[in-house]
């Protein structure tokens, strides 16, 4: 029972995480791989403040939020001179980036050997210790998230950014400030992910920087594209199929040494396959095929 | 004072060495139609381009209402009032021919990411006026059929239409057509045509560019011919046929 | 000083290999292709494989690992490449593609080999020459070495021969090669036959140096996208111009803050270059969008 809840828990870590990424990839067409970077960087400012400053989860989780909104601004930047497959490259640096200070920066955040010990939240004079009470949590989160989500993608808002996805140029020509619309669907993405982050860090109460790696933020865009980038139900599906297929193998009798390996090549191979015969993930529309062609 | 809607002067733009654009000047009253042509390469498009903001020429002068235009970027210079379509017709294939005109109107109340949580009564009644007065559009153009069908559903001649819709939604001032009926069946360059042939009625000016001079004939209130970025030709379009000069570049 | 300059020079042969090889493939094939990243540690485990678990004298298994690096890297342009560019896919689809292929091969080297650190070194790490008052140890001397002479090999390659040329053509353009007969395949096929073969030979020397682990590869990469990116995807000495900068500042960070910000150095100047001059040092053409 408990091994079921945490499963679901980490379903919902994971829709936020897919479901941010989906409004930066999959509704504006900015592929990012730095995902797992704001997802850290929540993580450790909830930590840090827990830990050092003892303050509320409320706060904590707010400020991770504004803090990881001025990253993603940072990260946004960037896409608005350069295009395409070299903006992955540069989200890839800021991944890294992240990753180094998060791993070296060891008289602030621990380095290589994490943040123990976080303690359990408490909102509004509830102390959440169980699974149950995490699962209760994440449910609401993951609830405002997706009405959020919703909000955002059916508001004239979202459909600039459709827009900015299929056509750049058009879009602009009709008015739109291509450049605003950016950054600020970058800031609303990797403030998401920080809630994932803040979860993550009161869920597991320890924290080091190898859960979020690149391989972390490939996983993530794995899941919005095999669920289907650009609909907003595409992230809960390929949470689910991406968290729970891995676990099922544990069933069939999989040696738990090469179960992260397996793991992972499952959502790899997934990825290639769904590249190769569906692009469009399994409930999507966009398939990462549009943008100008190089010359 | 000038009446002039756009006067550009001097502008020079080069890529790779080649003169686009070679100090060309040219203006442009309210609710004139003012057709370009010439032959390919003469820089009809890069003119566009650069008055709409996605070029920037090297030297020149560009004024709309007596605002300079040089150095803002697109977007800004589309809120202006100048709308433009393009010779690789853009459009957003994937959504509905309703969102494109939608997309197209300007002081989108909704667009502002905080009216879609806070205020956001406010957004929805624009939304339905402009989804109301995006359906006449689309019905003077004959497309209500197709409002809610992708884009990409649409014929050549058909996403033509809407792309100088989306112009019209834009409540563009200064219309910067290229090559609006390039490709197309007769009916509809007709209706195209016919379009742009009211818009000086509605107090807009149109500069358009088309290598059909059949039709630049019909529409076009005076003619520019354009060769390697000069002004050769200038005056009514039957002035710029006759014109010896226009006859031997073409020849050539 | 001296020893700074040779460490220098030994990162960037390596750094160069692999960026050379990678922009074969991205001149070729028209996209990143993140499992290049993958043959680099494939050319190394190979060896392994020959040298430790089937015997073979070390001469022979560097050799044949790196004929089967060569043909990973051909096997990828089989699947998933090739039919992916059959469906018109776009430089993003093939990125992503080969980032689940990099995912999916490093891991399959990692329940193969496992995770802990190999070695194909013979003897215990030896002290090193004194070569102008700098260590240098034979393999690092030899790394140096190797990197100039395939360097020079496919600089003479790309401009004089007839194979060359046509890599070249298809290069600048595509369309425009194949309506002239040029076969576009092919010619893709050769870079990645002659992108992988540099990757597996740069795995196999870094890993004479400094062992080998399953993850290596994807790190090695990203110093080869920096010197390609920030020397130039079309210049060859670009390249080279950007693995020694990347080797100097990254050896600088070294000397004055500490190892394990070599990382972040070499992605801090990579991000400059994406932002403030994208094409590289030698590099001409910015890829924009056409209005």
């Amino acid at each position: 029972m408990e091994y079921f809840l945490h499963i679901l828990i980490l379903i919902g870590i994971y829709i936020i995480l897919s479901e941010s990424l989906n409004l930066i990839a999959g509704y504006t067409g900015l592929l990012s791989i730095a995902h797992a970077a704001f997802y850290g960087v929540g993580a450790y400012v909830a930590a840090l403040m827990a830990l050092h400053l003892h303050s509320p989860f409320l706060v904590n989780i707010v400020c991770a939020v504004i803090l990881c909104g001025l990253l993603g601004a940072l990260v946004g930047i960037p896409s608005l001179r350069i295009r395409d497959d070299y903006f992955v490259i540069a989200t890839f640096a800021f991944q890294v980036i992240t990753f180094s200070v998060l791993n070296n920066w060891v008289s602030f955040t621990g380095g290589p050997m994490g943040l123990p010990g976080i303690p359990q939240p408490t909102i509004f004079g509830l102390k959440i210790t169980s699974h149950l009470g995490f699962l209760l949590l994440i449910v609401i989160l993951c609830s405002l998230i997706l009405w959020i989500s919703h909000r955002i993608v059916k508001s004239p808002f979202g459909r600039v950014l459709k827009s900015i996805r299929e056509d750049e140029v058009f879009t602009q020509a009709v008015g739109k400030n291509v450049a605003a619309y950016k950054v600020l669907v970058f800031i609303i993405g990797a403030g998401m992910a920080a809630v994932a982050g803040v979860m993550y860090a009161y869920y597991i109460s320890f924290i080091d920087p190898t859960s979020f790696t690149v391989m972390e933020s490939i996983f993530i865009i794995s899941i919005v594209i095999i669920g289907g980038a650009g609909n907003l139900w595409g992230p809960v599906v390929g949470a689910v199929v991406l968290v729970v297929l891995p676990e099922l193998l544990r069933f069939i009798g999989l040696p738990s040494s090469m179960a992260a390996n397996v793991r992972q090549i499952l959502y790899g191979g997934l990825l290639v396959a769904f590249m190769m015969w569906r692009p469009q993930g399994f409930l999507g529309k966009y398939a990462f095929q549009s943008g100008e062609t190089r010359e | 004072m000038s009446a002039d809607w756009l006067e550009v002067q001097k502008l020079e733009k080069s890529f790779d060495g080649i003169r686009a654009l070679a100090d060309f000047s040219c203006s442009l009253r309210q609710g004139e139609i003012l057709g370009l042509i010439g032959p390919n390469g003469a820089g009809k498009t890069t003119l566009l381009n650069v008055i709409s903001g996605f070029l920037a020429p090297e030297s020149g002068r560009a004024l709309f209402r007596g605002k300079t235009l040089l150095g803002l970027p697109p977007h800004k210079i589309a809120t202006t009032g100048i709308a433009r379509t393009f010779q690789k017709l853009r459009l957003i294939r994937q959504v509905s021919v309703l969102d494109n005109v939608l997309l197209s109107f300007r002081n989108q109340p909704g667009e502002r990411l905080s009216n879609v949580f806070f205020r956001w009564k406010n957004s929805k009644e624009q939304e339905a006026a402009n989804r109301k007065e995006a359906m006449s559009l689309l019905e003077e153009a004959g497309l209500t059929e197709k409002a809610n069908e992708p884009a990409e559903d649409l014929s050549y001649g058909q996403q033509k239409l809407l792309s100088l819709v989306c112009c019209l939604a834009a409540k563009g001032d200064l219309l910067l057509l290229d090559e609006p009926v390039a490709g197309i069946a007769p009916e509809m360059i007709e209706k195209i045509l016919g379009i742009i042939r009211n818009l000086p009625n509605k107090g807009k000016s149109v500069i358009l560019i088309e290598h059909n001079l059949d039709a630049m004939m019909q529409v076009c209130d005076r003619v520019i011919f354009m060769d390697a970025g000069a002004k050769l030709s200038e005056g009514t379009p039957e002035e710029v046929r006759d014109d010896p000069r226009v006859i031997e570049a073409y020849i050539d | 000083m001296i020893q700074y300059i040779v460490n220098s020079l030994i990162a960037a042969s390596v750094w160069t290999l692999l960026g050379l090889g990678f922009a074969l493939v991205l001149r070729a094939g028209r996209f990143f292709n993140f499992a290049h990243g993958i043959v680099f540690t494939a050319g190394a485990y190979f060896a392994f494989l020959f040298k430790a678990w089937l015997g073979f004298p070390l001469a022979v298994s560097l050799f044949i690992a790196i004929l089967c690096s060569t043909a990973l890297g051909c096997l990828m342009e089989f699947f998933p490449y090739r039919p992916l560019r059959r469906k018109g896919a776009s430089p993003l689809v093939l990125l992503l593609a080969s980032l689940g292929t990099y995912v999916v091969l490093q891991n399959m080297i990692s329940m193969v080999f496992g995770d802990d650190t190999k070695s194909i070194r013979s003897g215990p790490v030896k002290e090193g020459l004194n070569v102008f008052g700098a260590r240098i140890t034979p393999i690092q001397i030899l790394t140096i070495l190797v990197s100039i002479v395939l360097v020079v090999a496919v600089a003479i390659l790309l401009k004089n021969t007839k194979m060359g040329k046509t890599m070249r053509a298809v290069a600048s353009d595509f369309k425009l090669a194949n309506v002239c007969g040029l076969d576009s395949d092919r010619v893709i096929l050769l870079g990645f036959a002659l992108g992988s073969a540099l990757a597996g030979v740069a795995g196999i020397l870094f890993a004479l140096d400094v062992d080998m682990t399953p993850t290596m590869g994807m790190n090695a990469l990203m110093m080869g996208i920096v010197a390609v990116i920030i020397g130039g995807v079309d210049s060859i000495i670009g390249i080279i111009l950007g693995a020694l900068l990347l080797g100097l500042a990254q050896n600088l960070g070294v000397w004055y803050i500490s190892s394990q910000w070599q990382d972040a150095i070499a992605f801090a100047i990579l991000l400059v270059f994406l932002l403030f001059r994208p094409q590289g040092f030698m590099g001409k053409r910015v890829v924009k969008a056409t209005v």
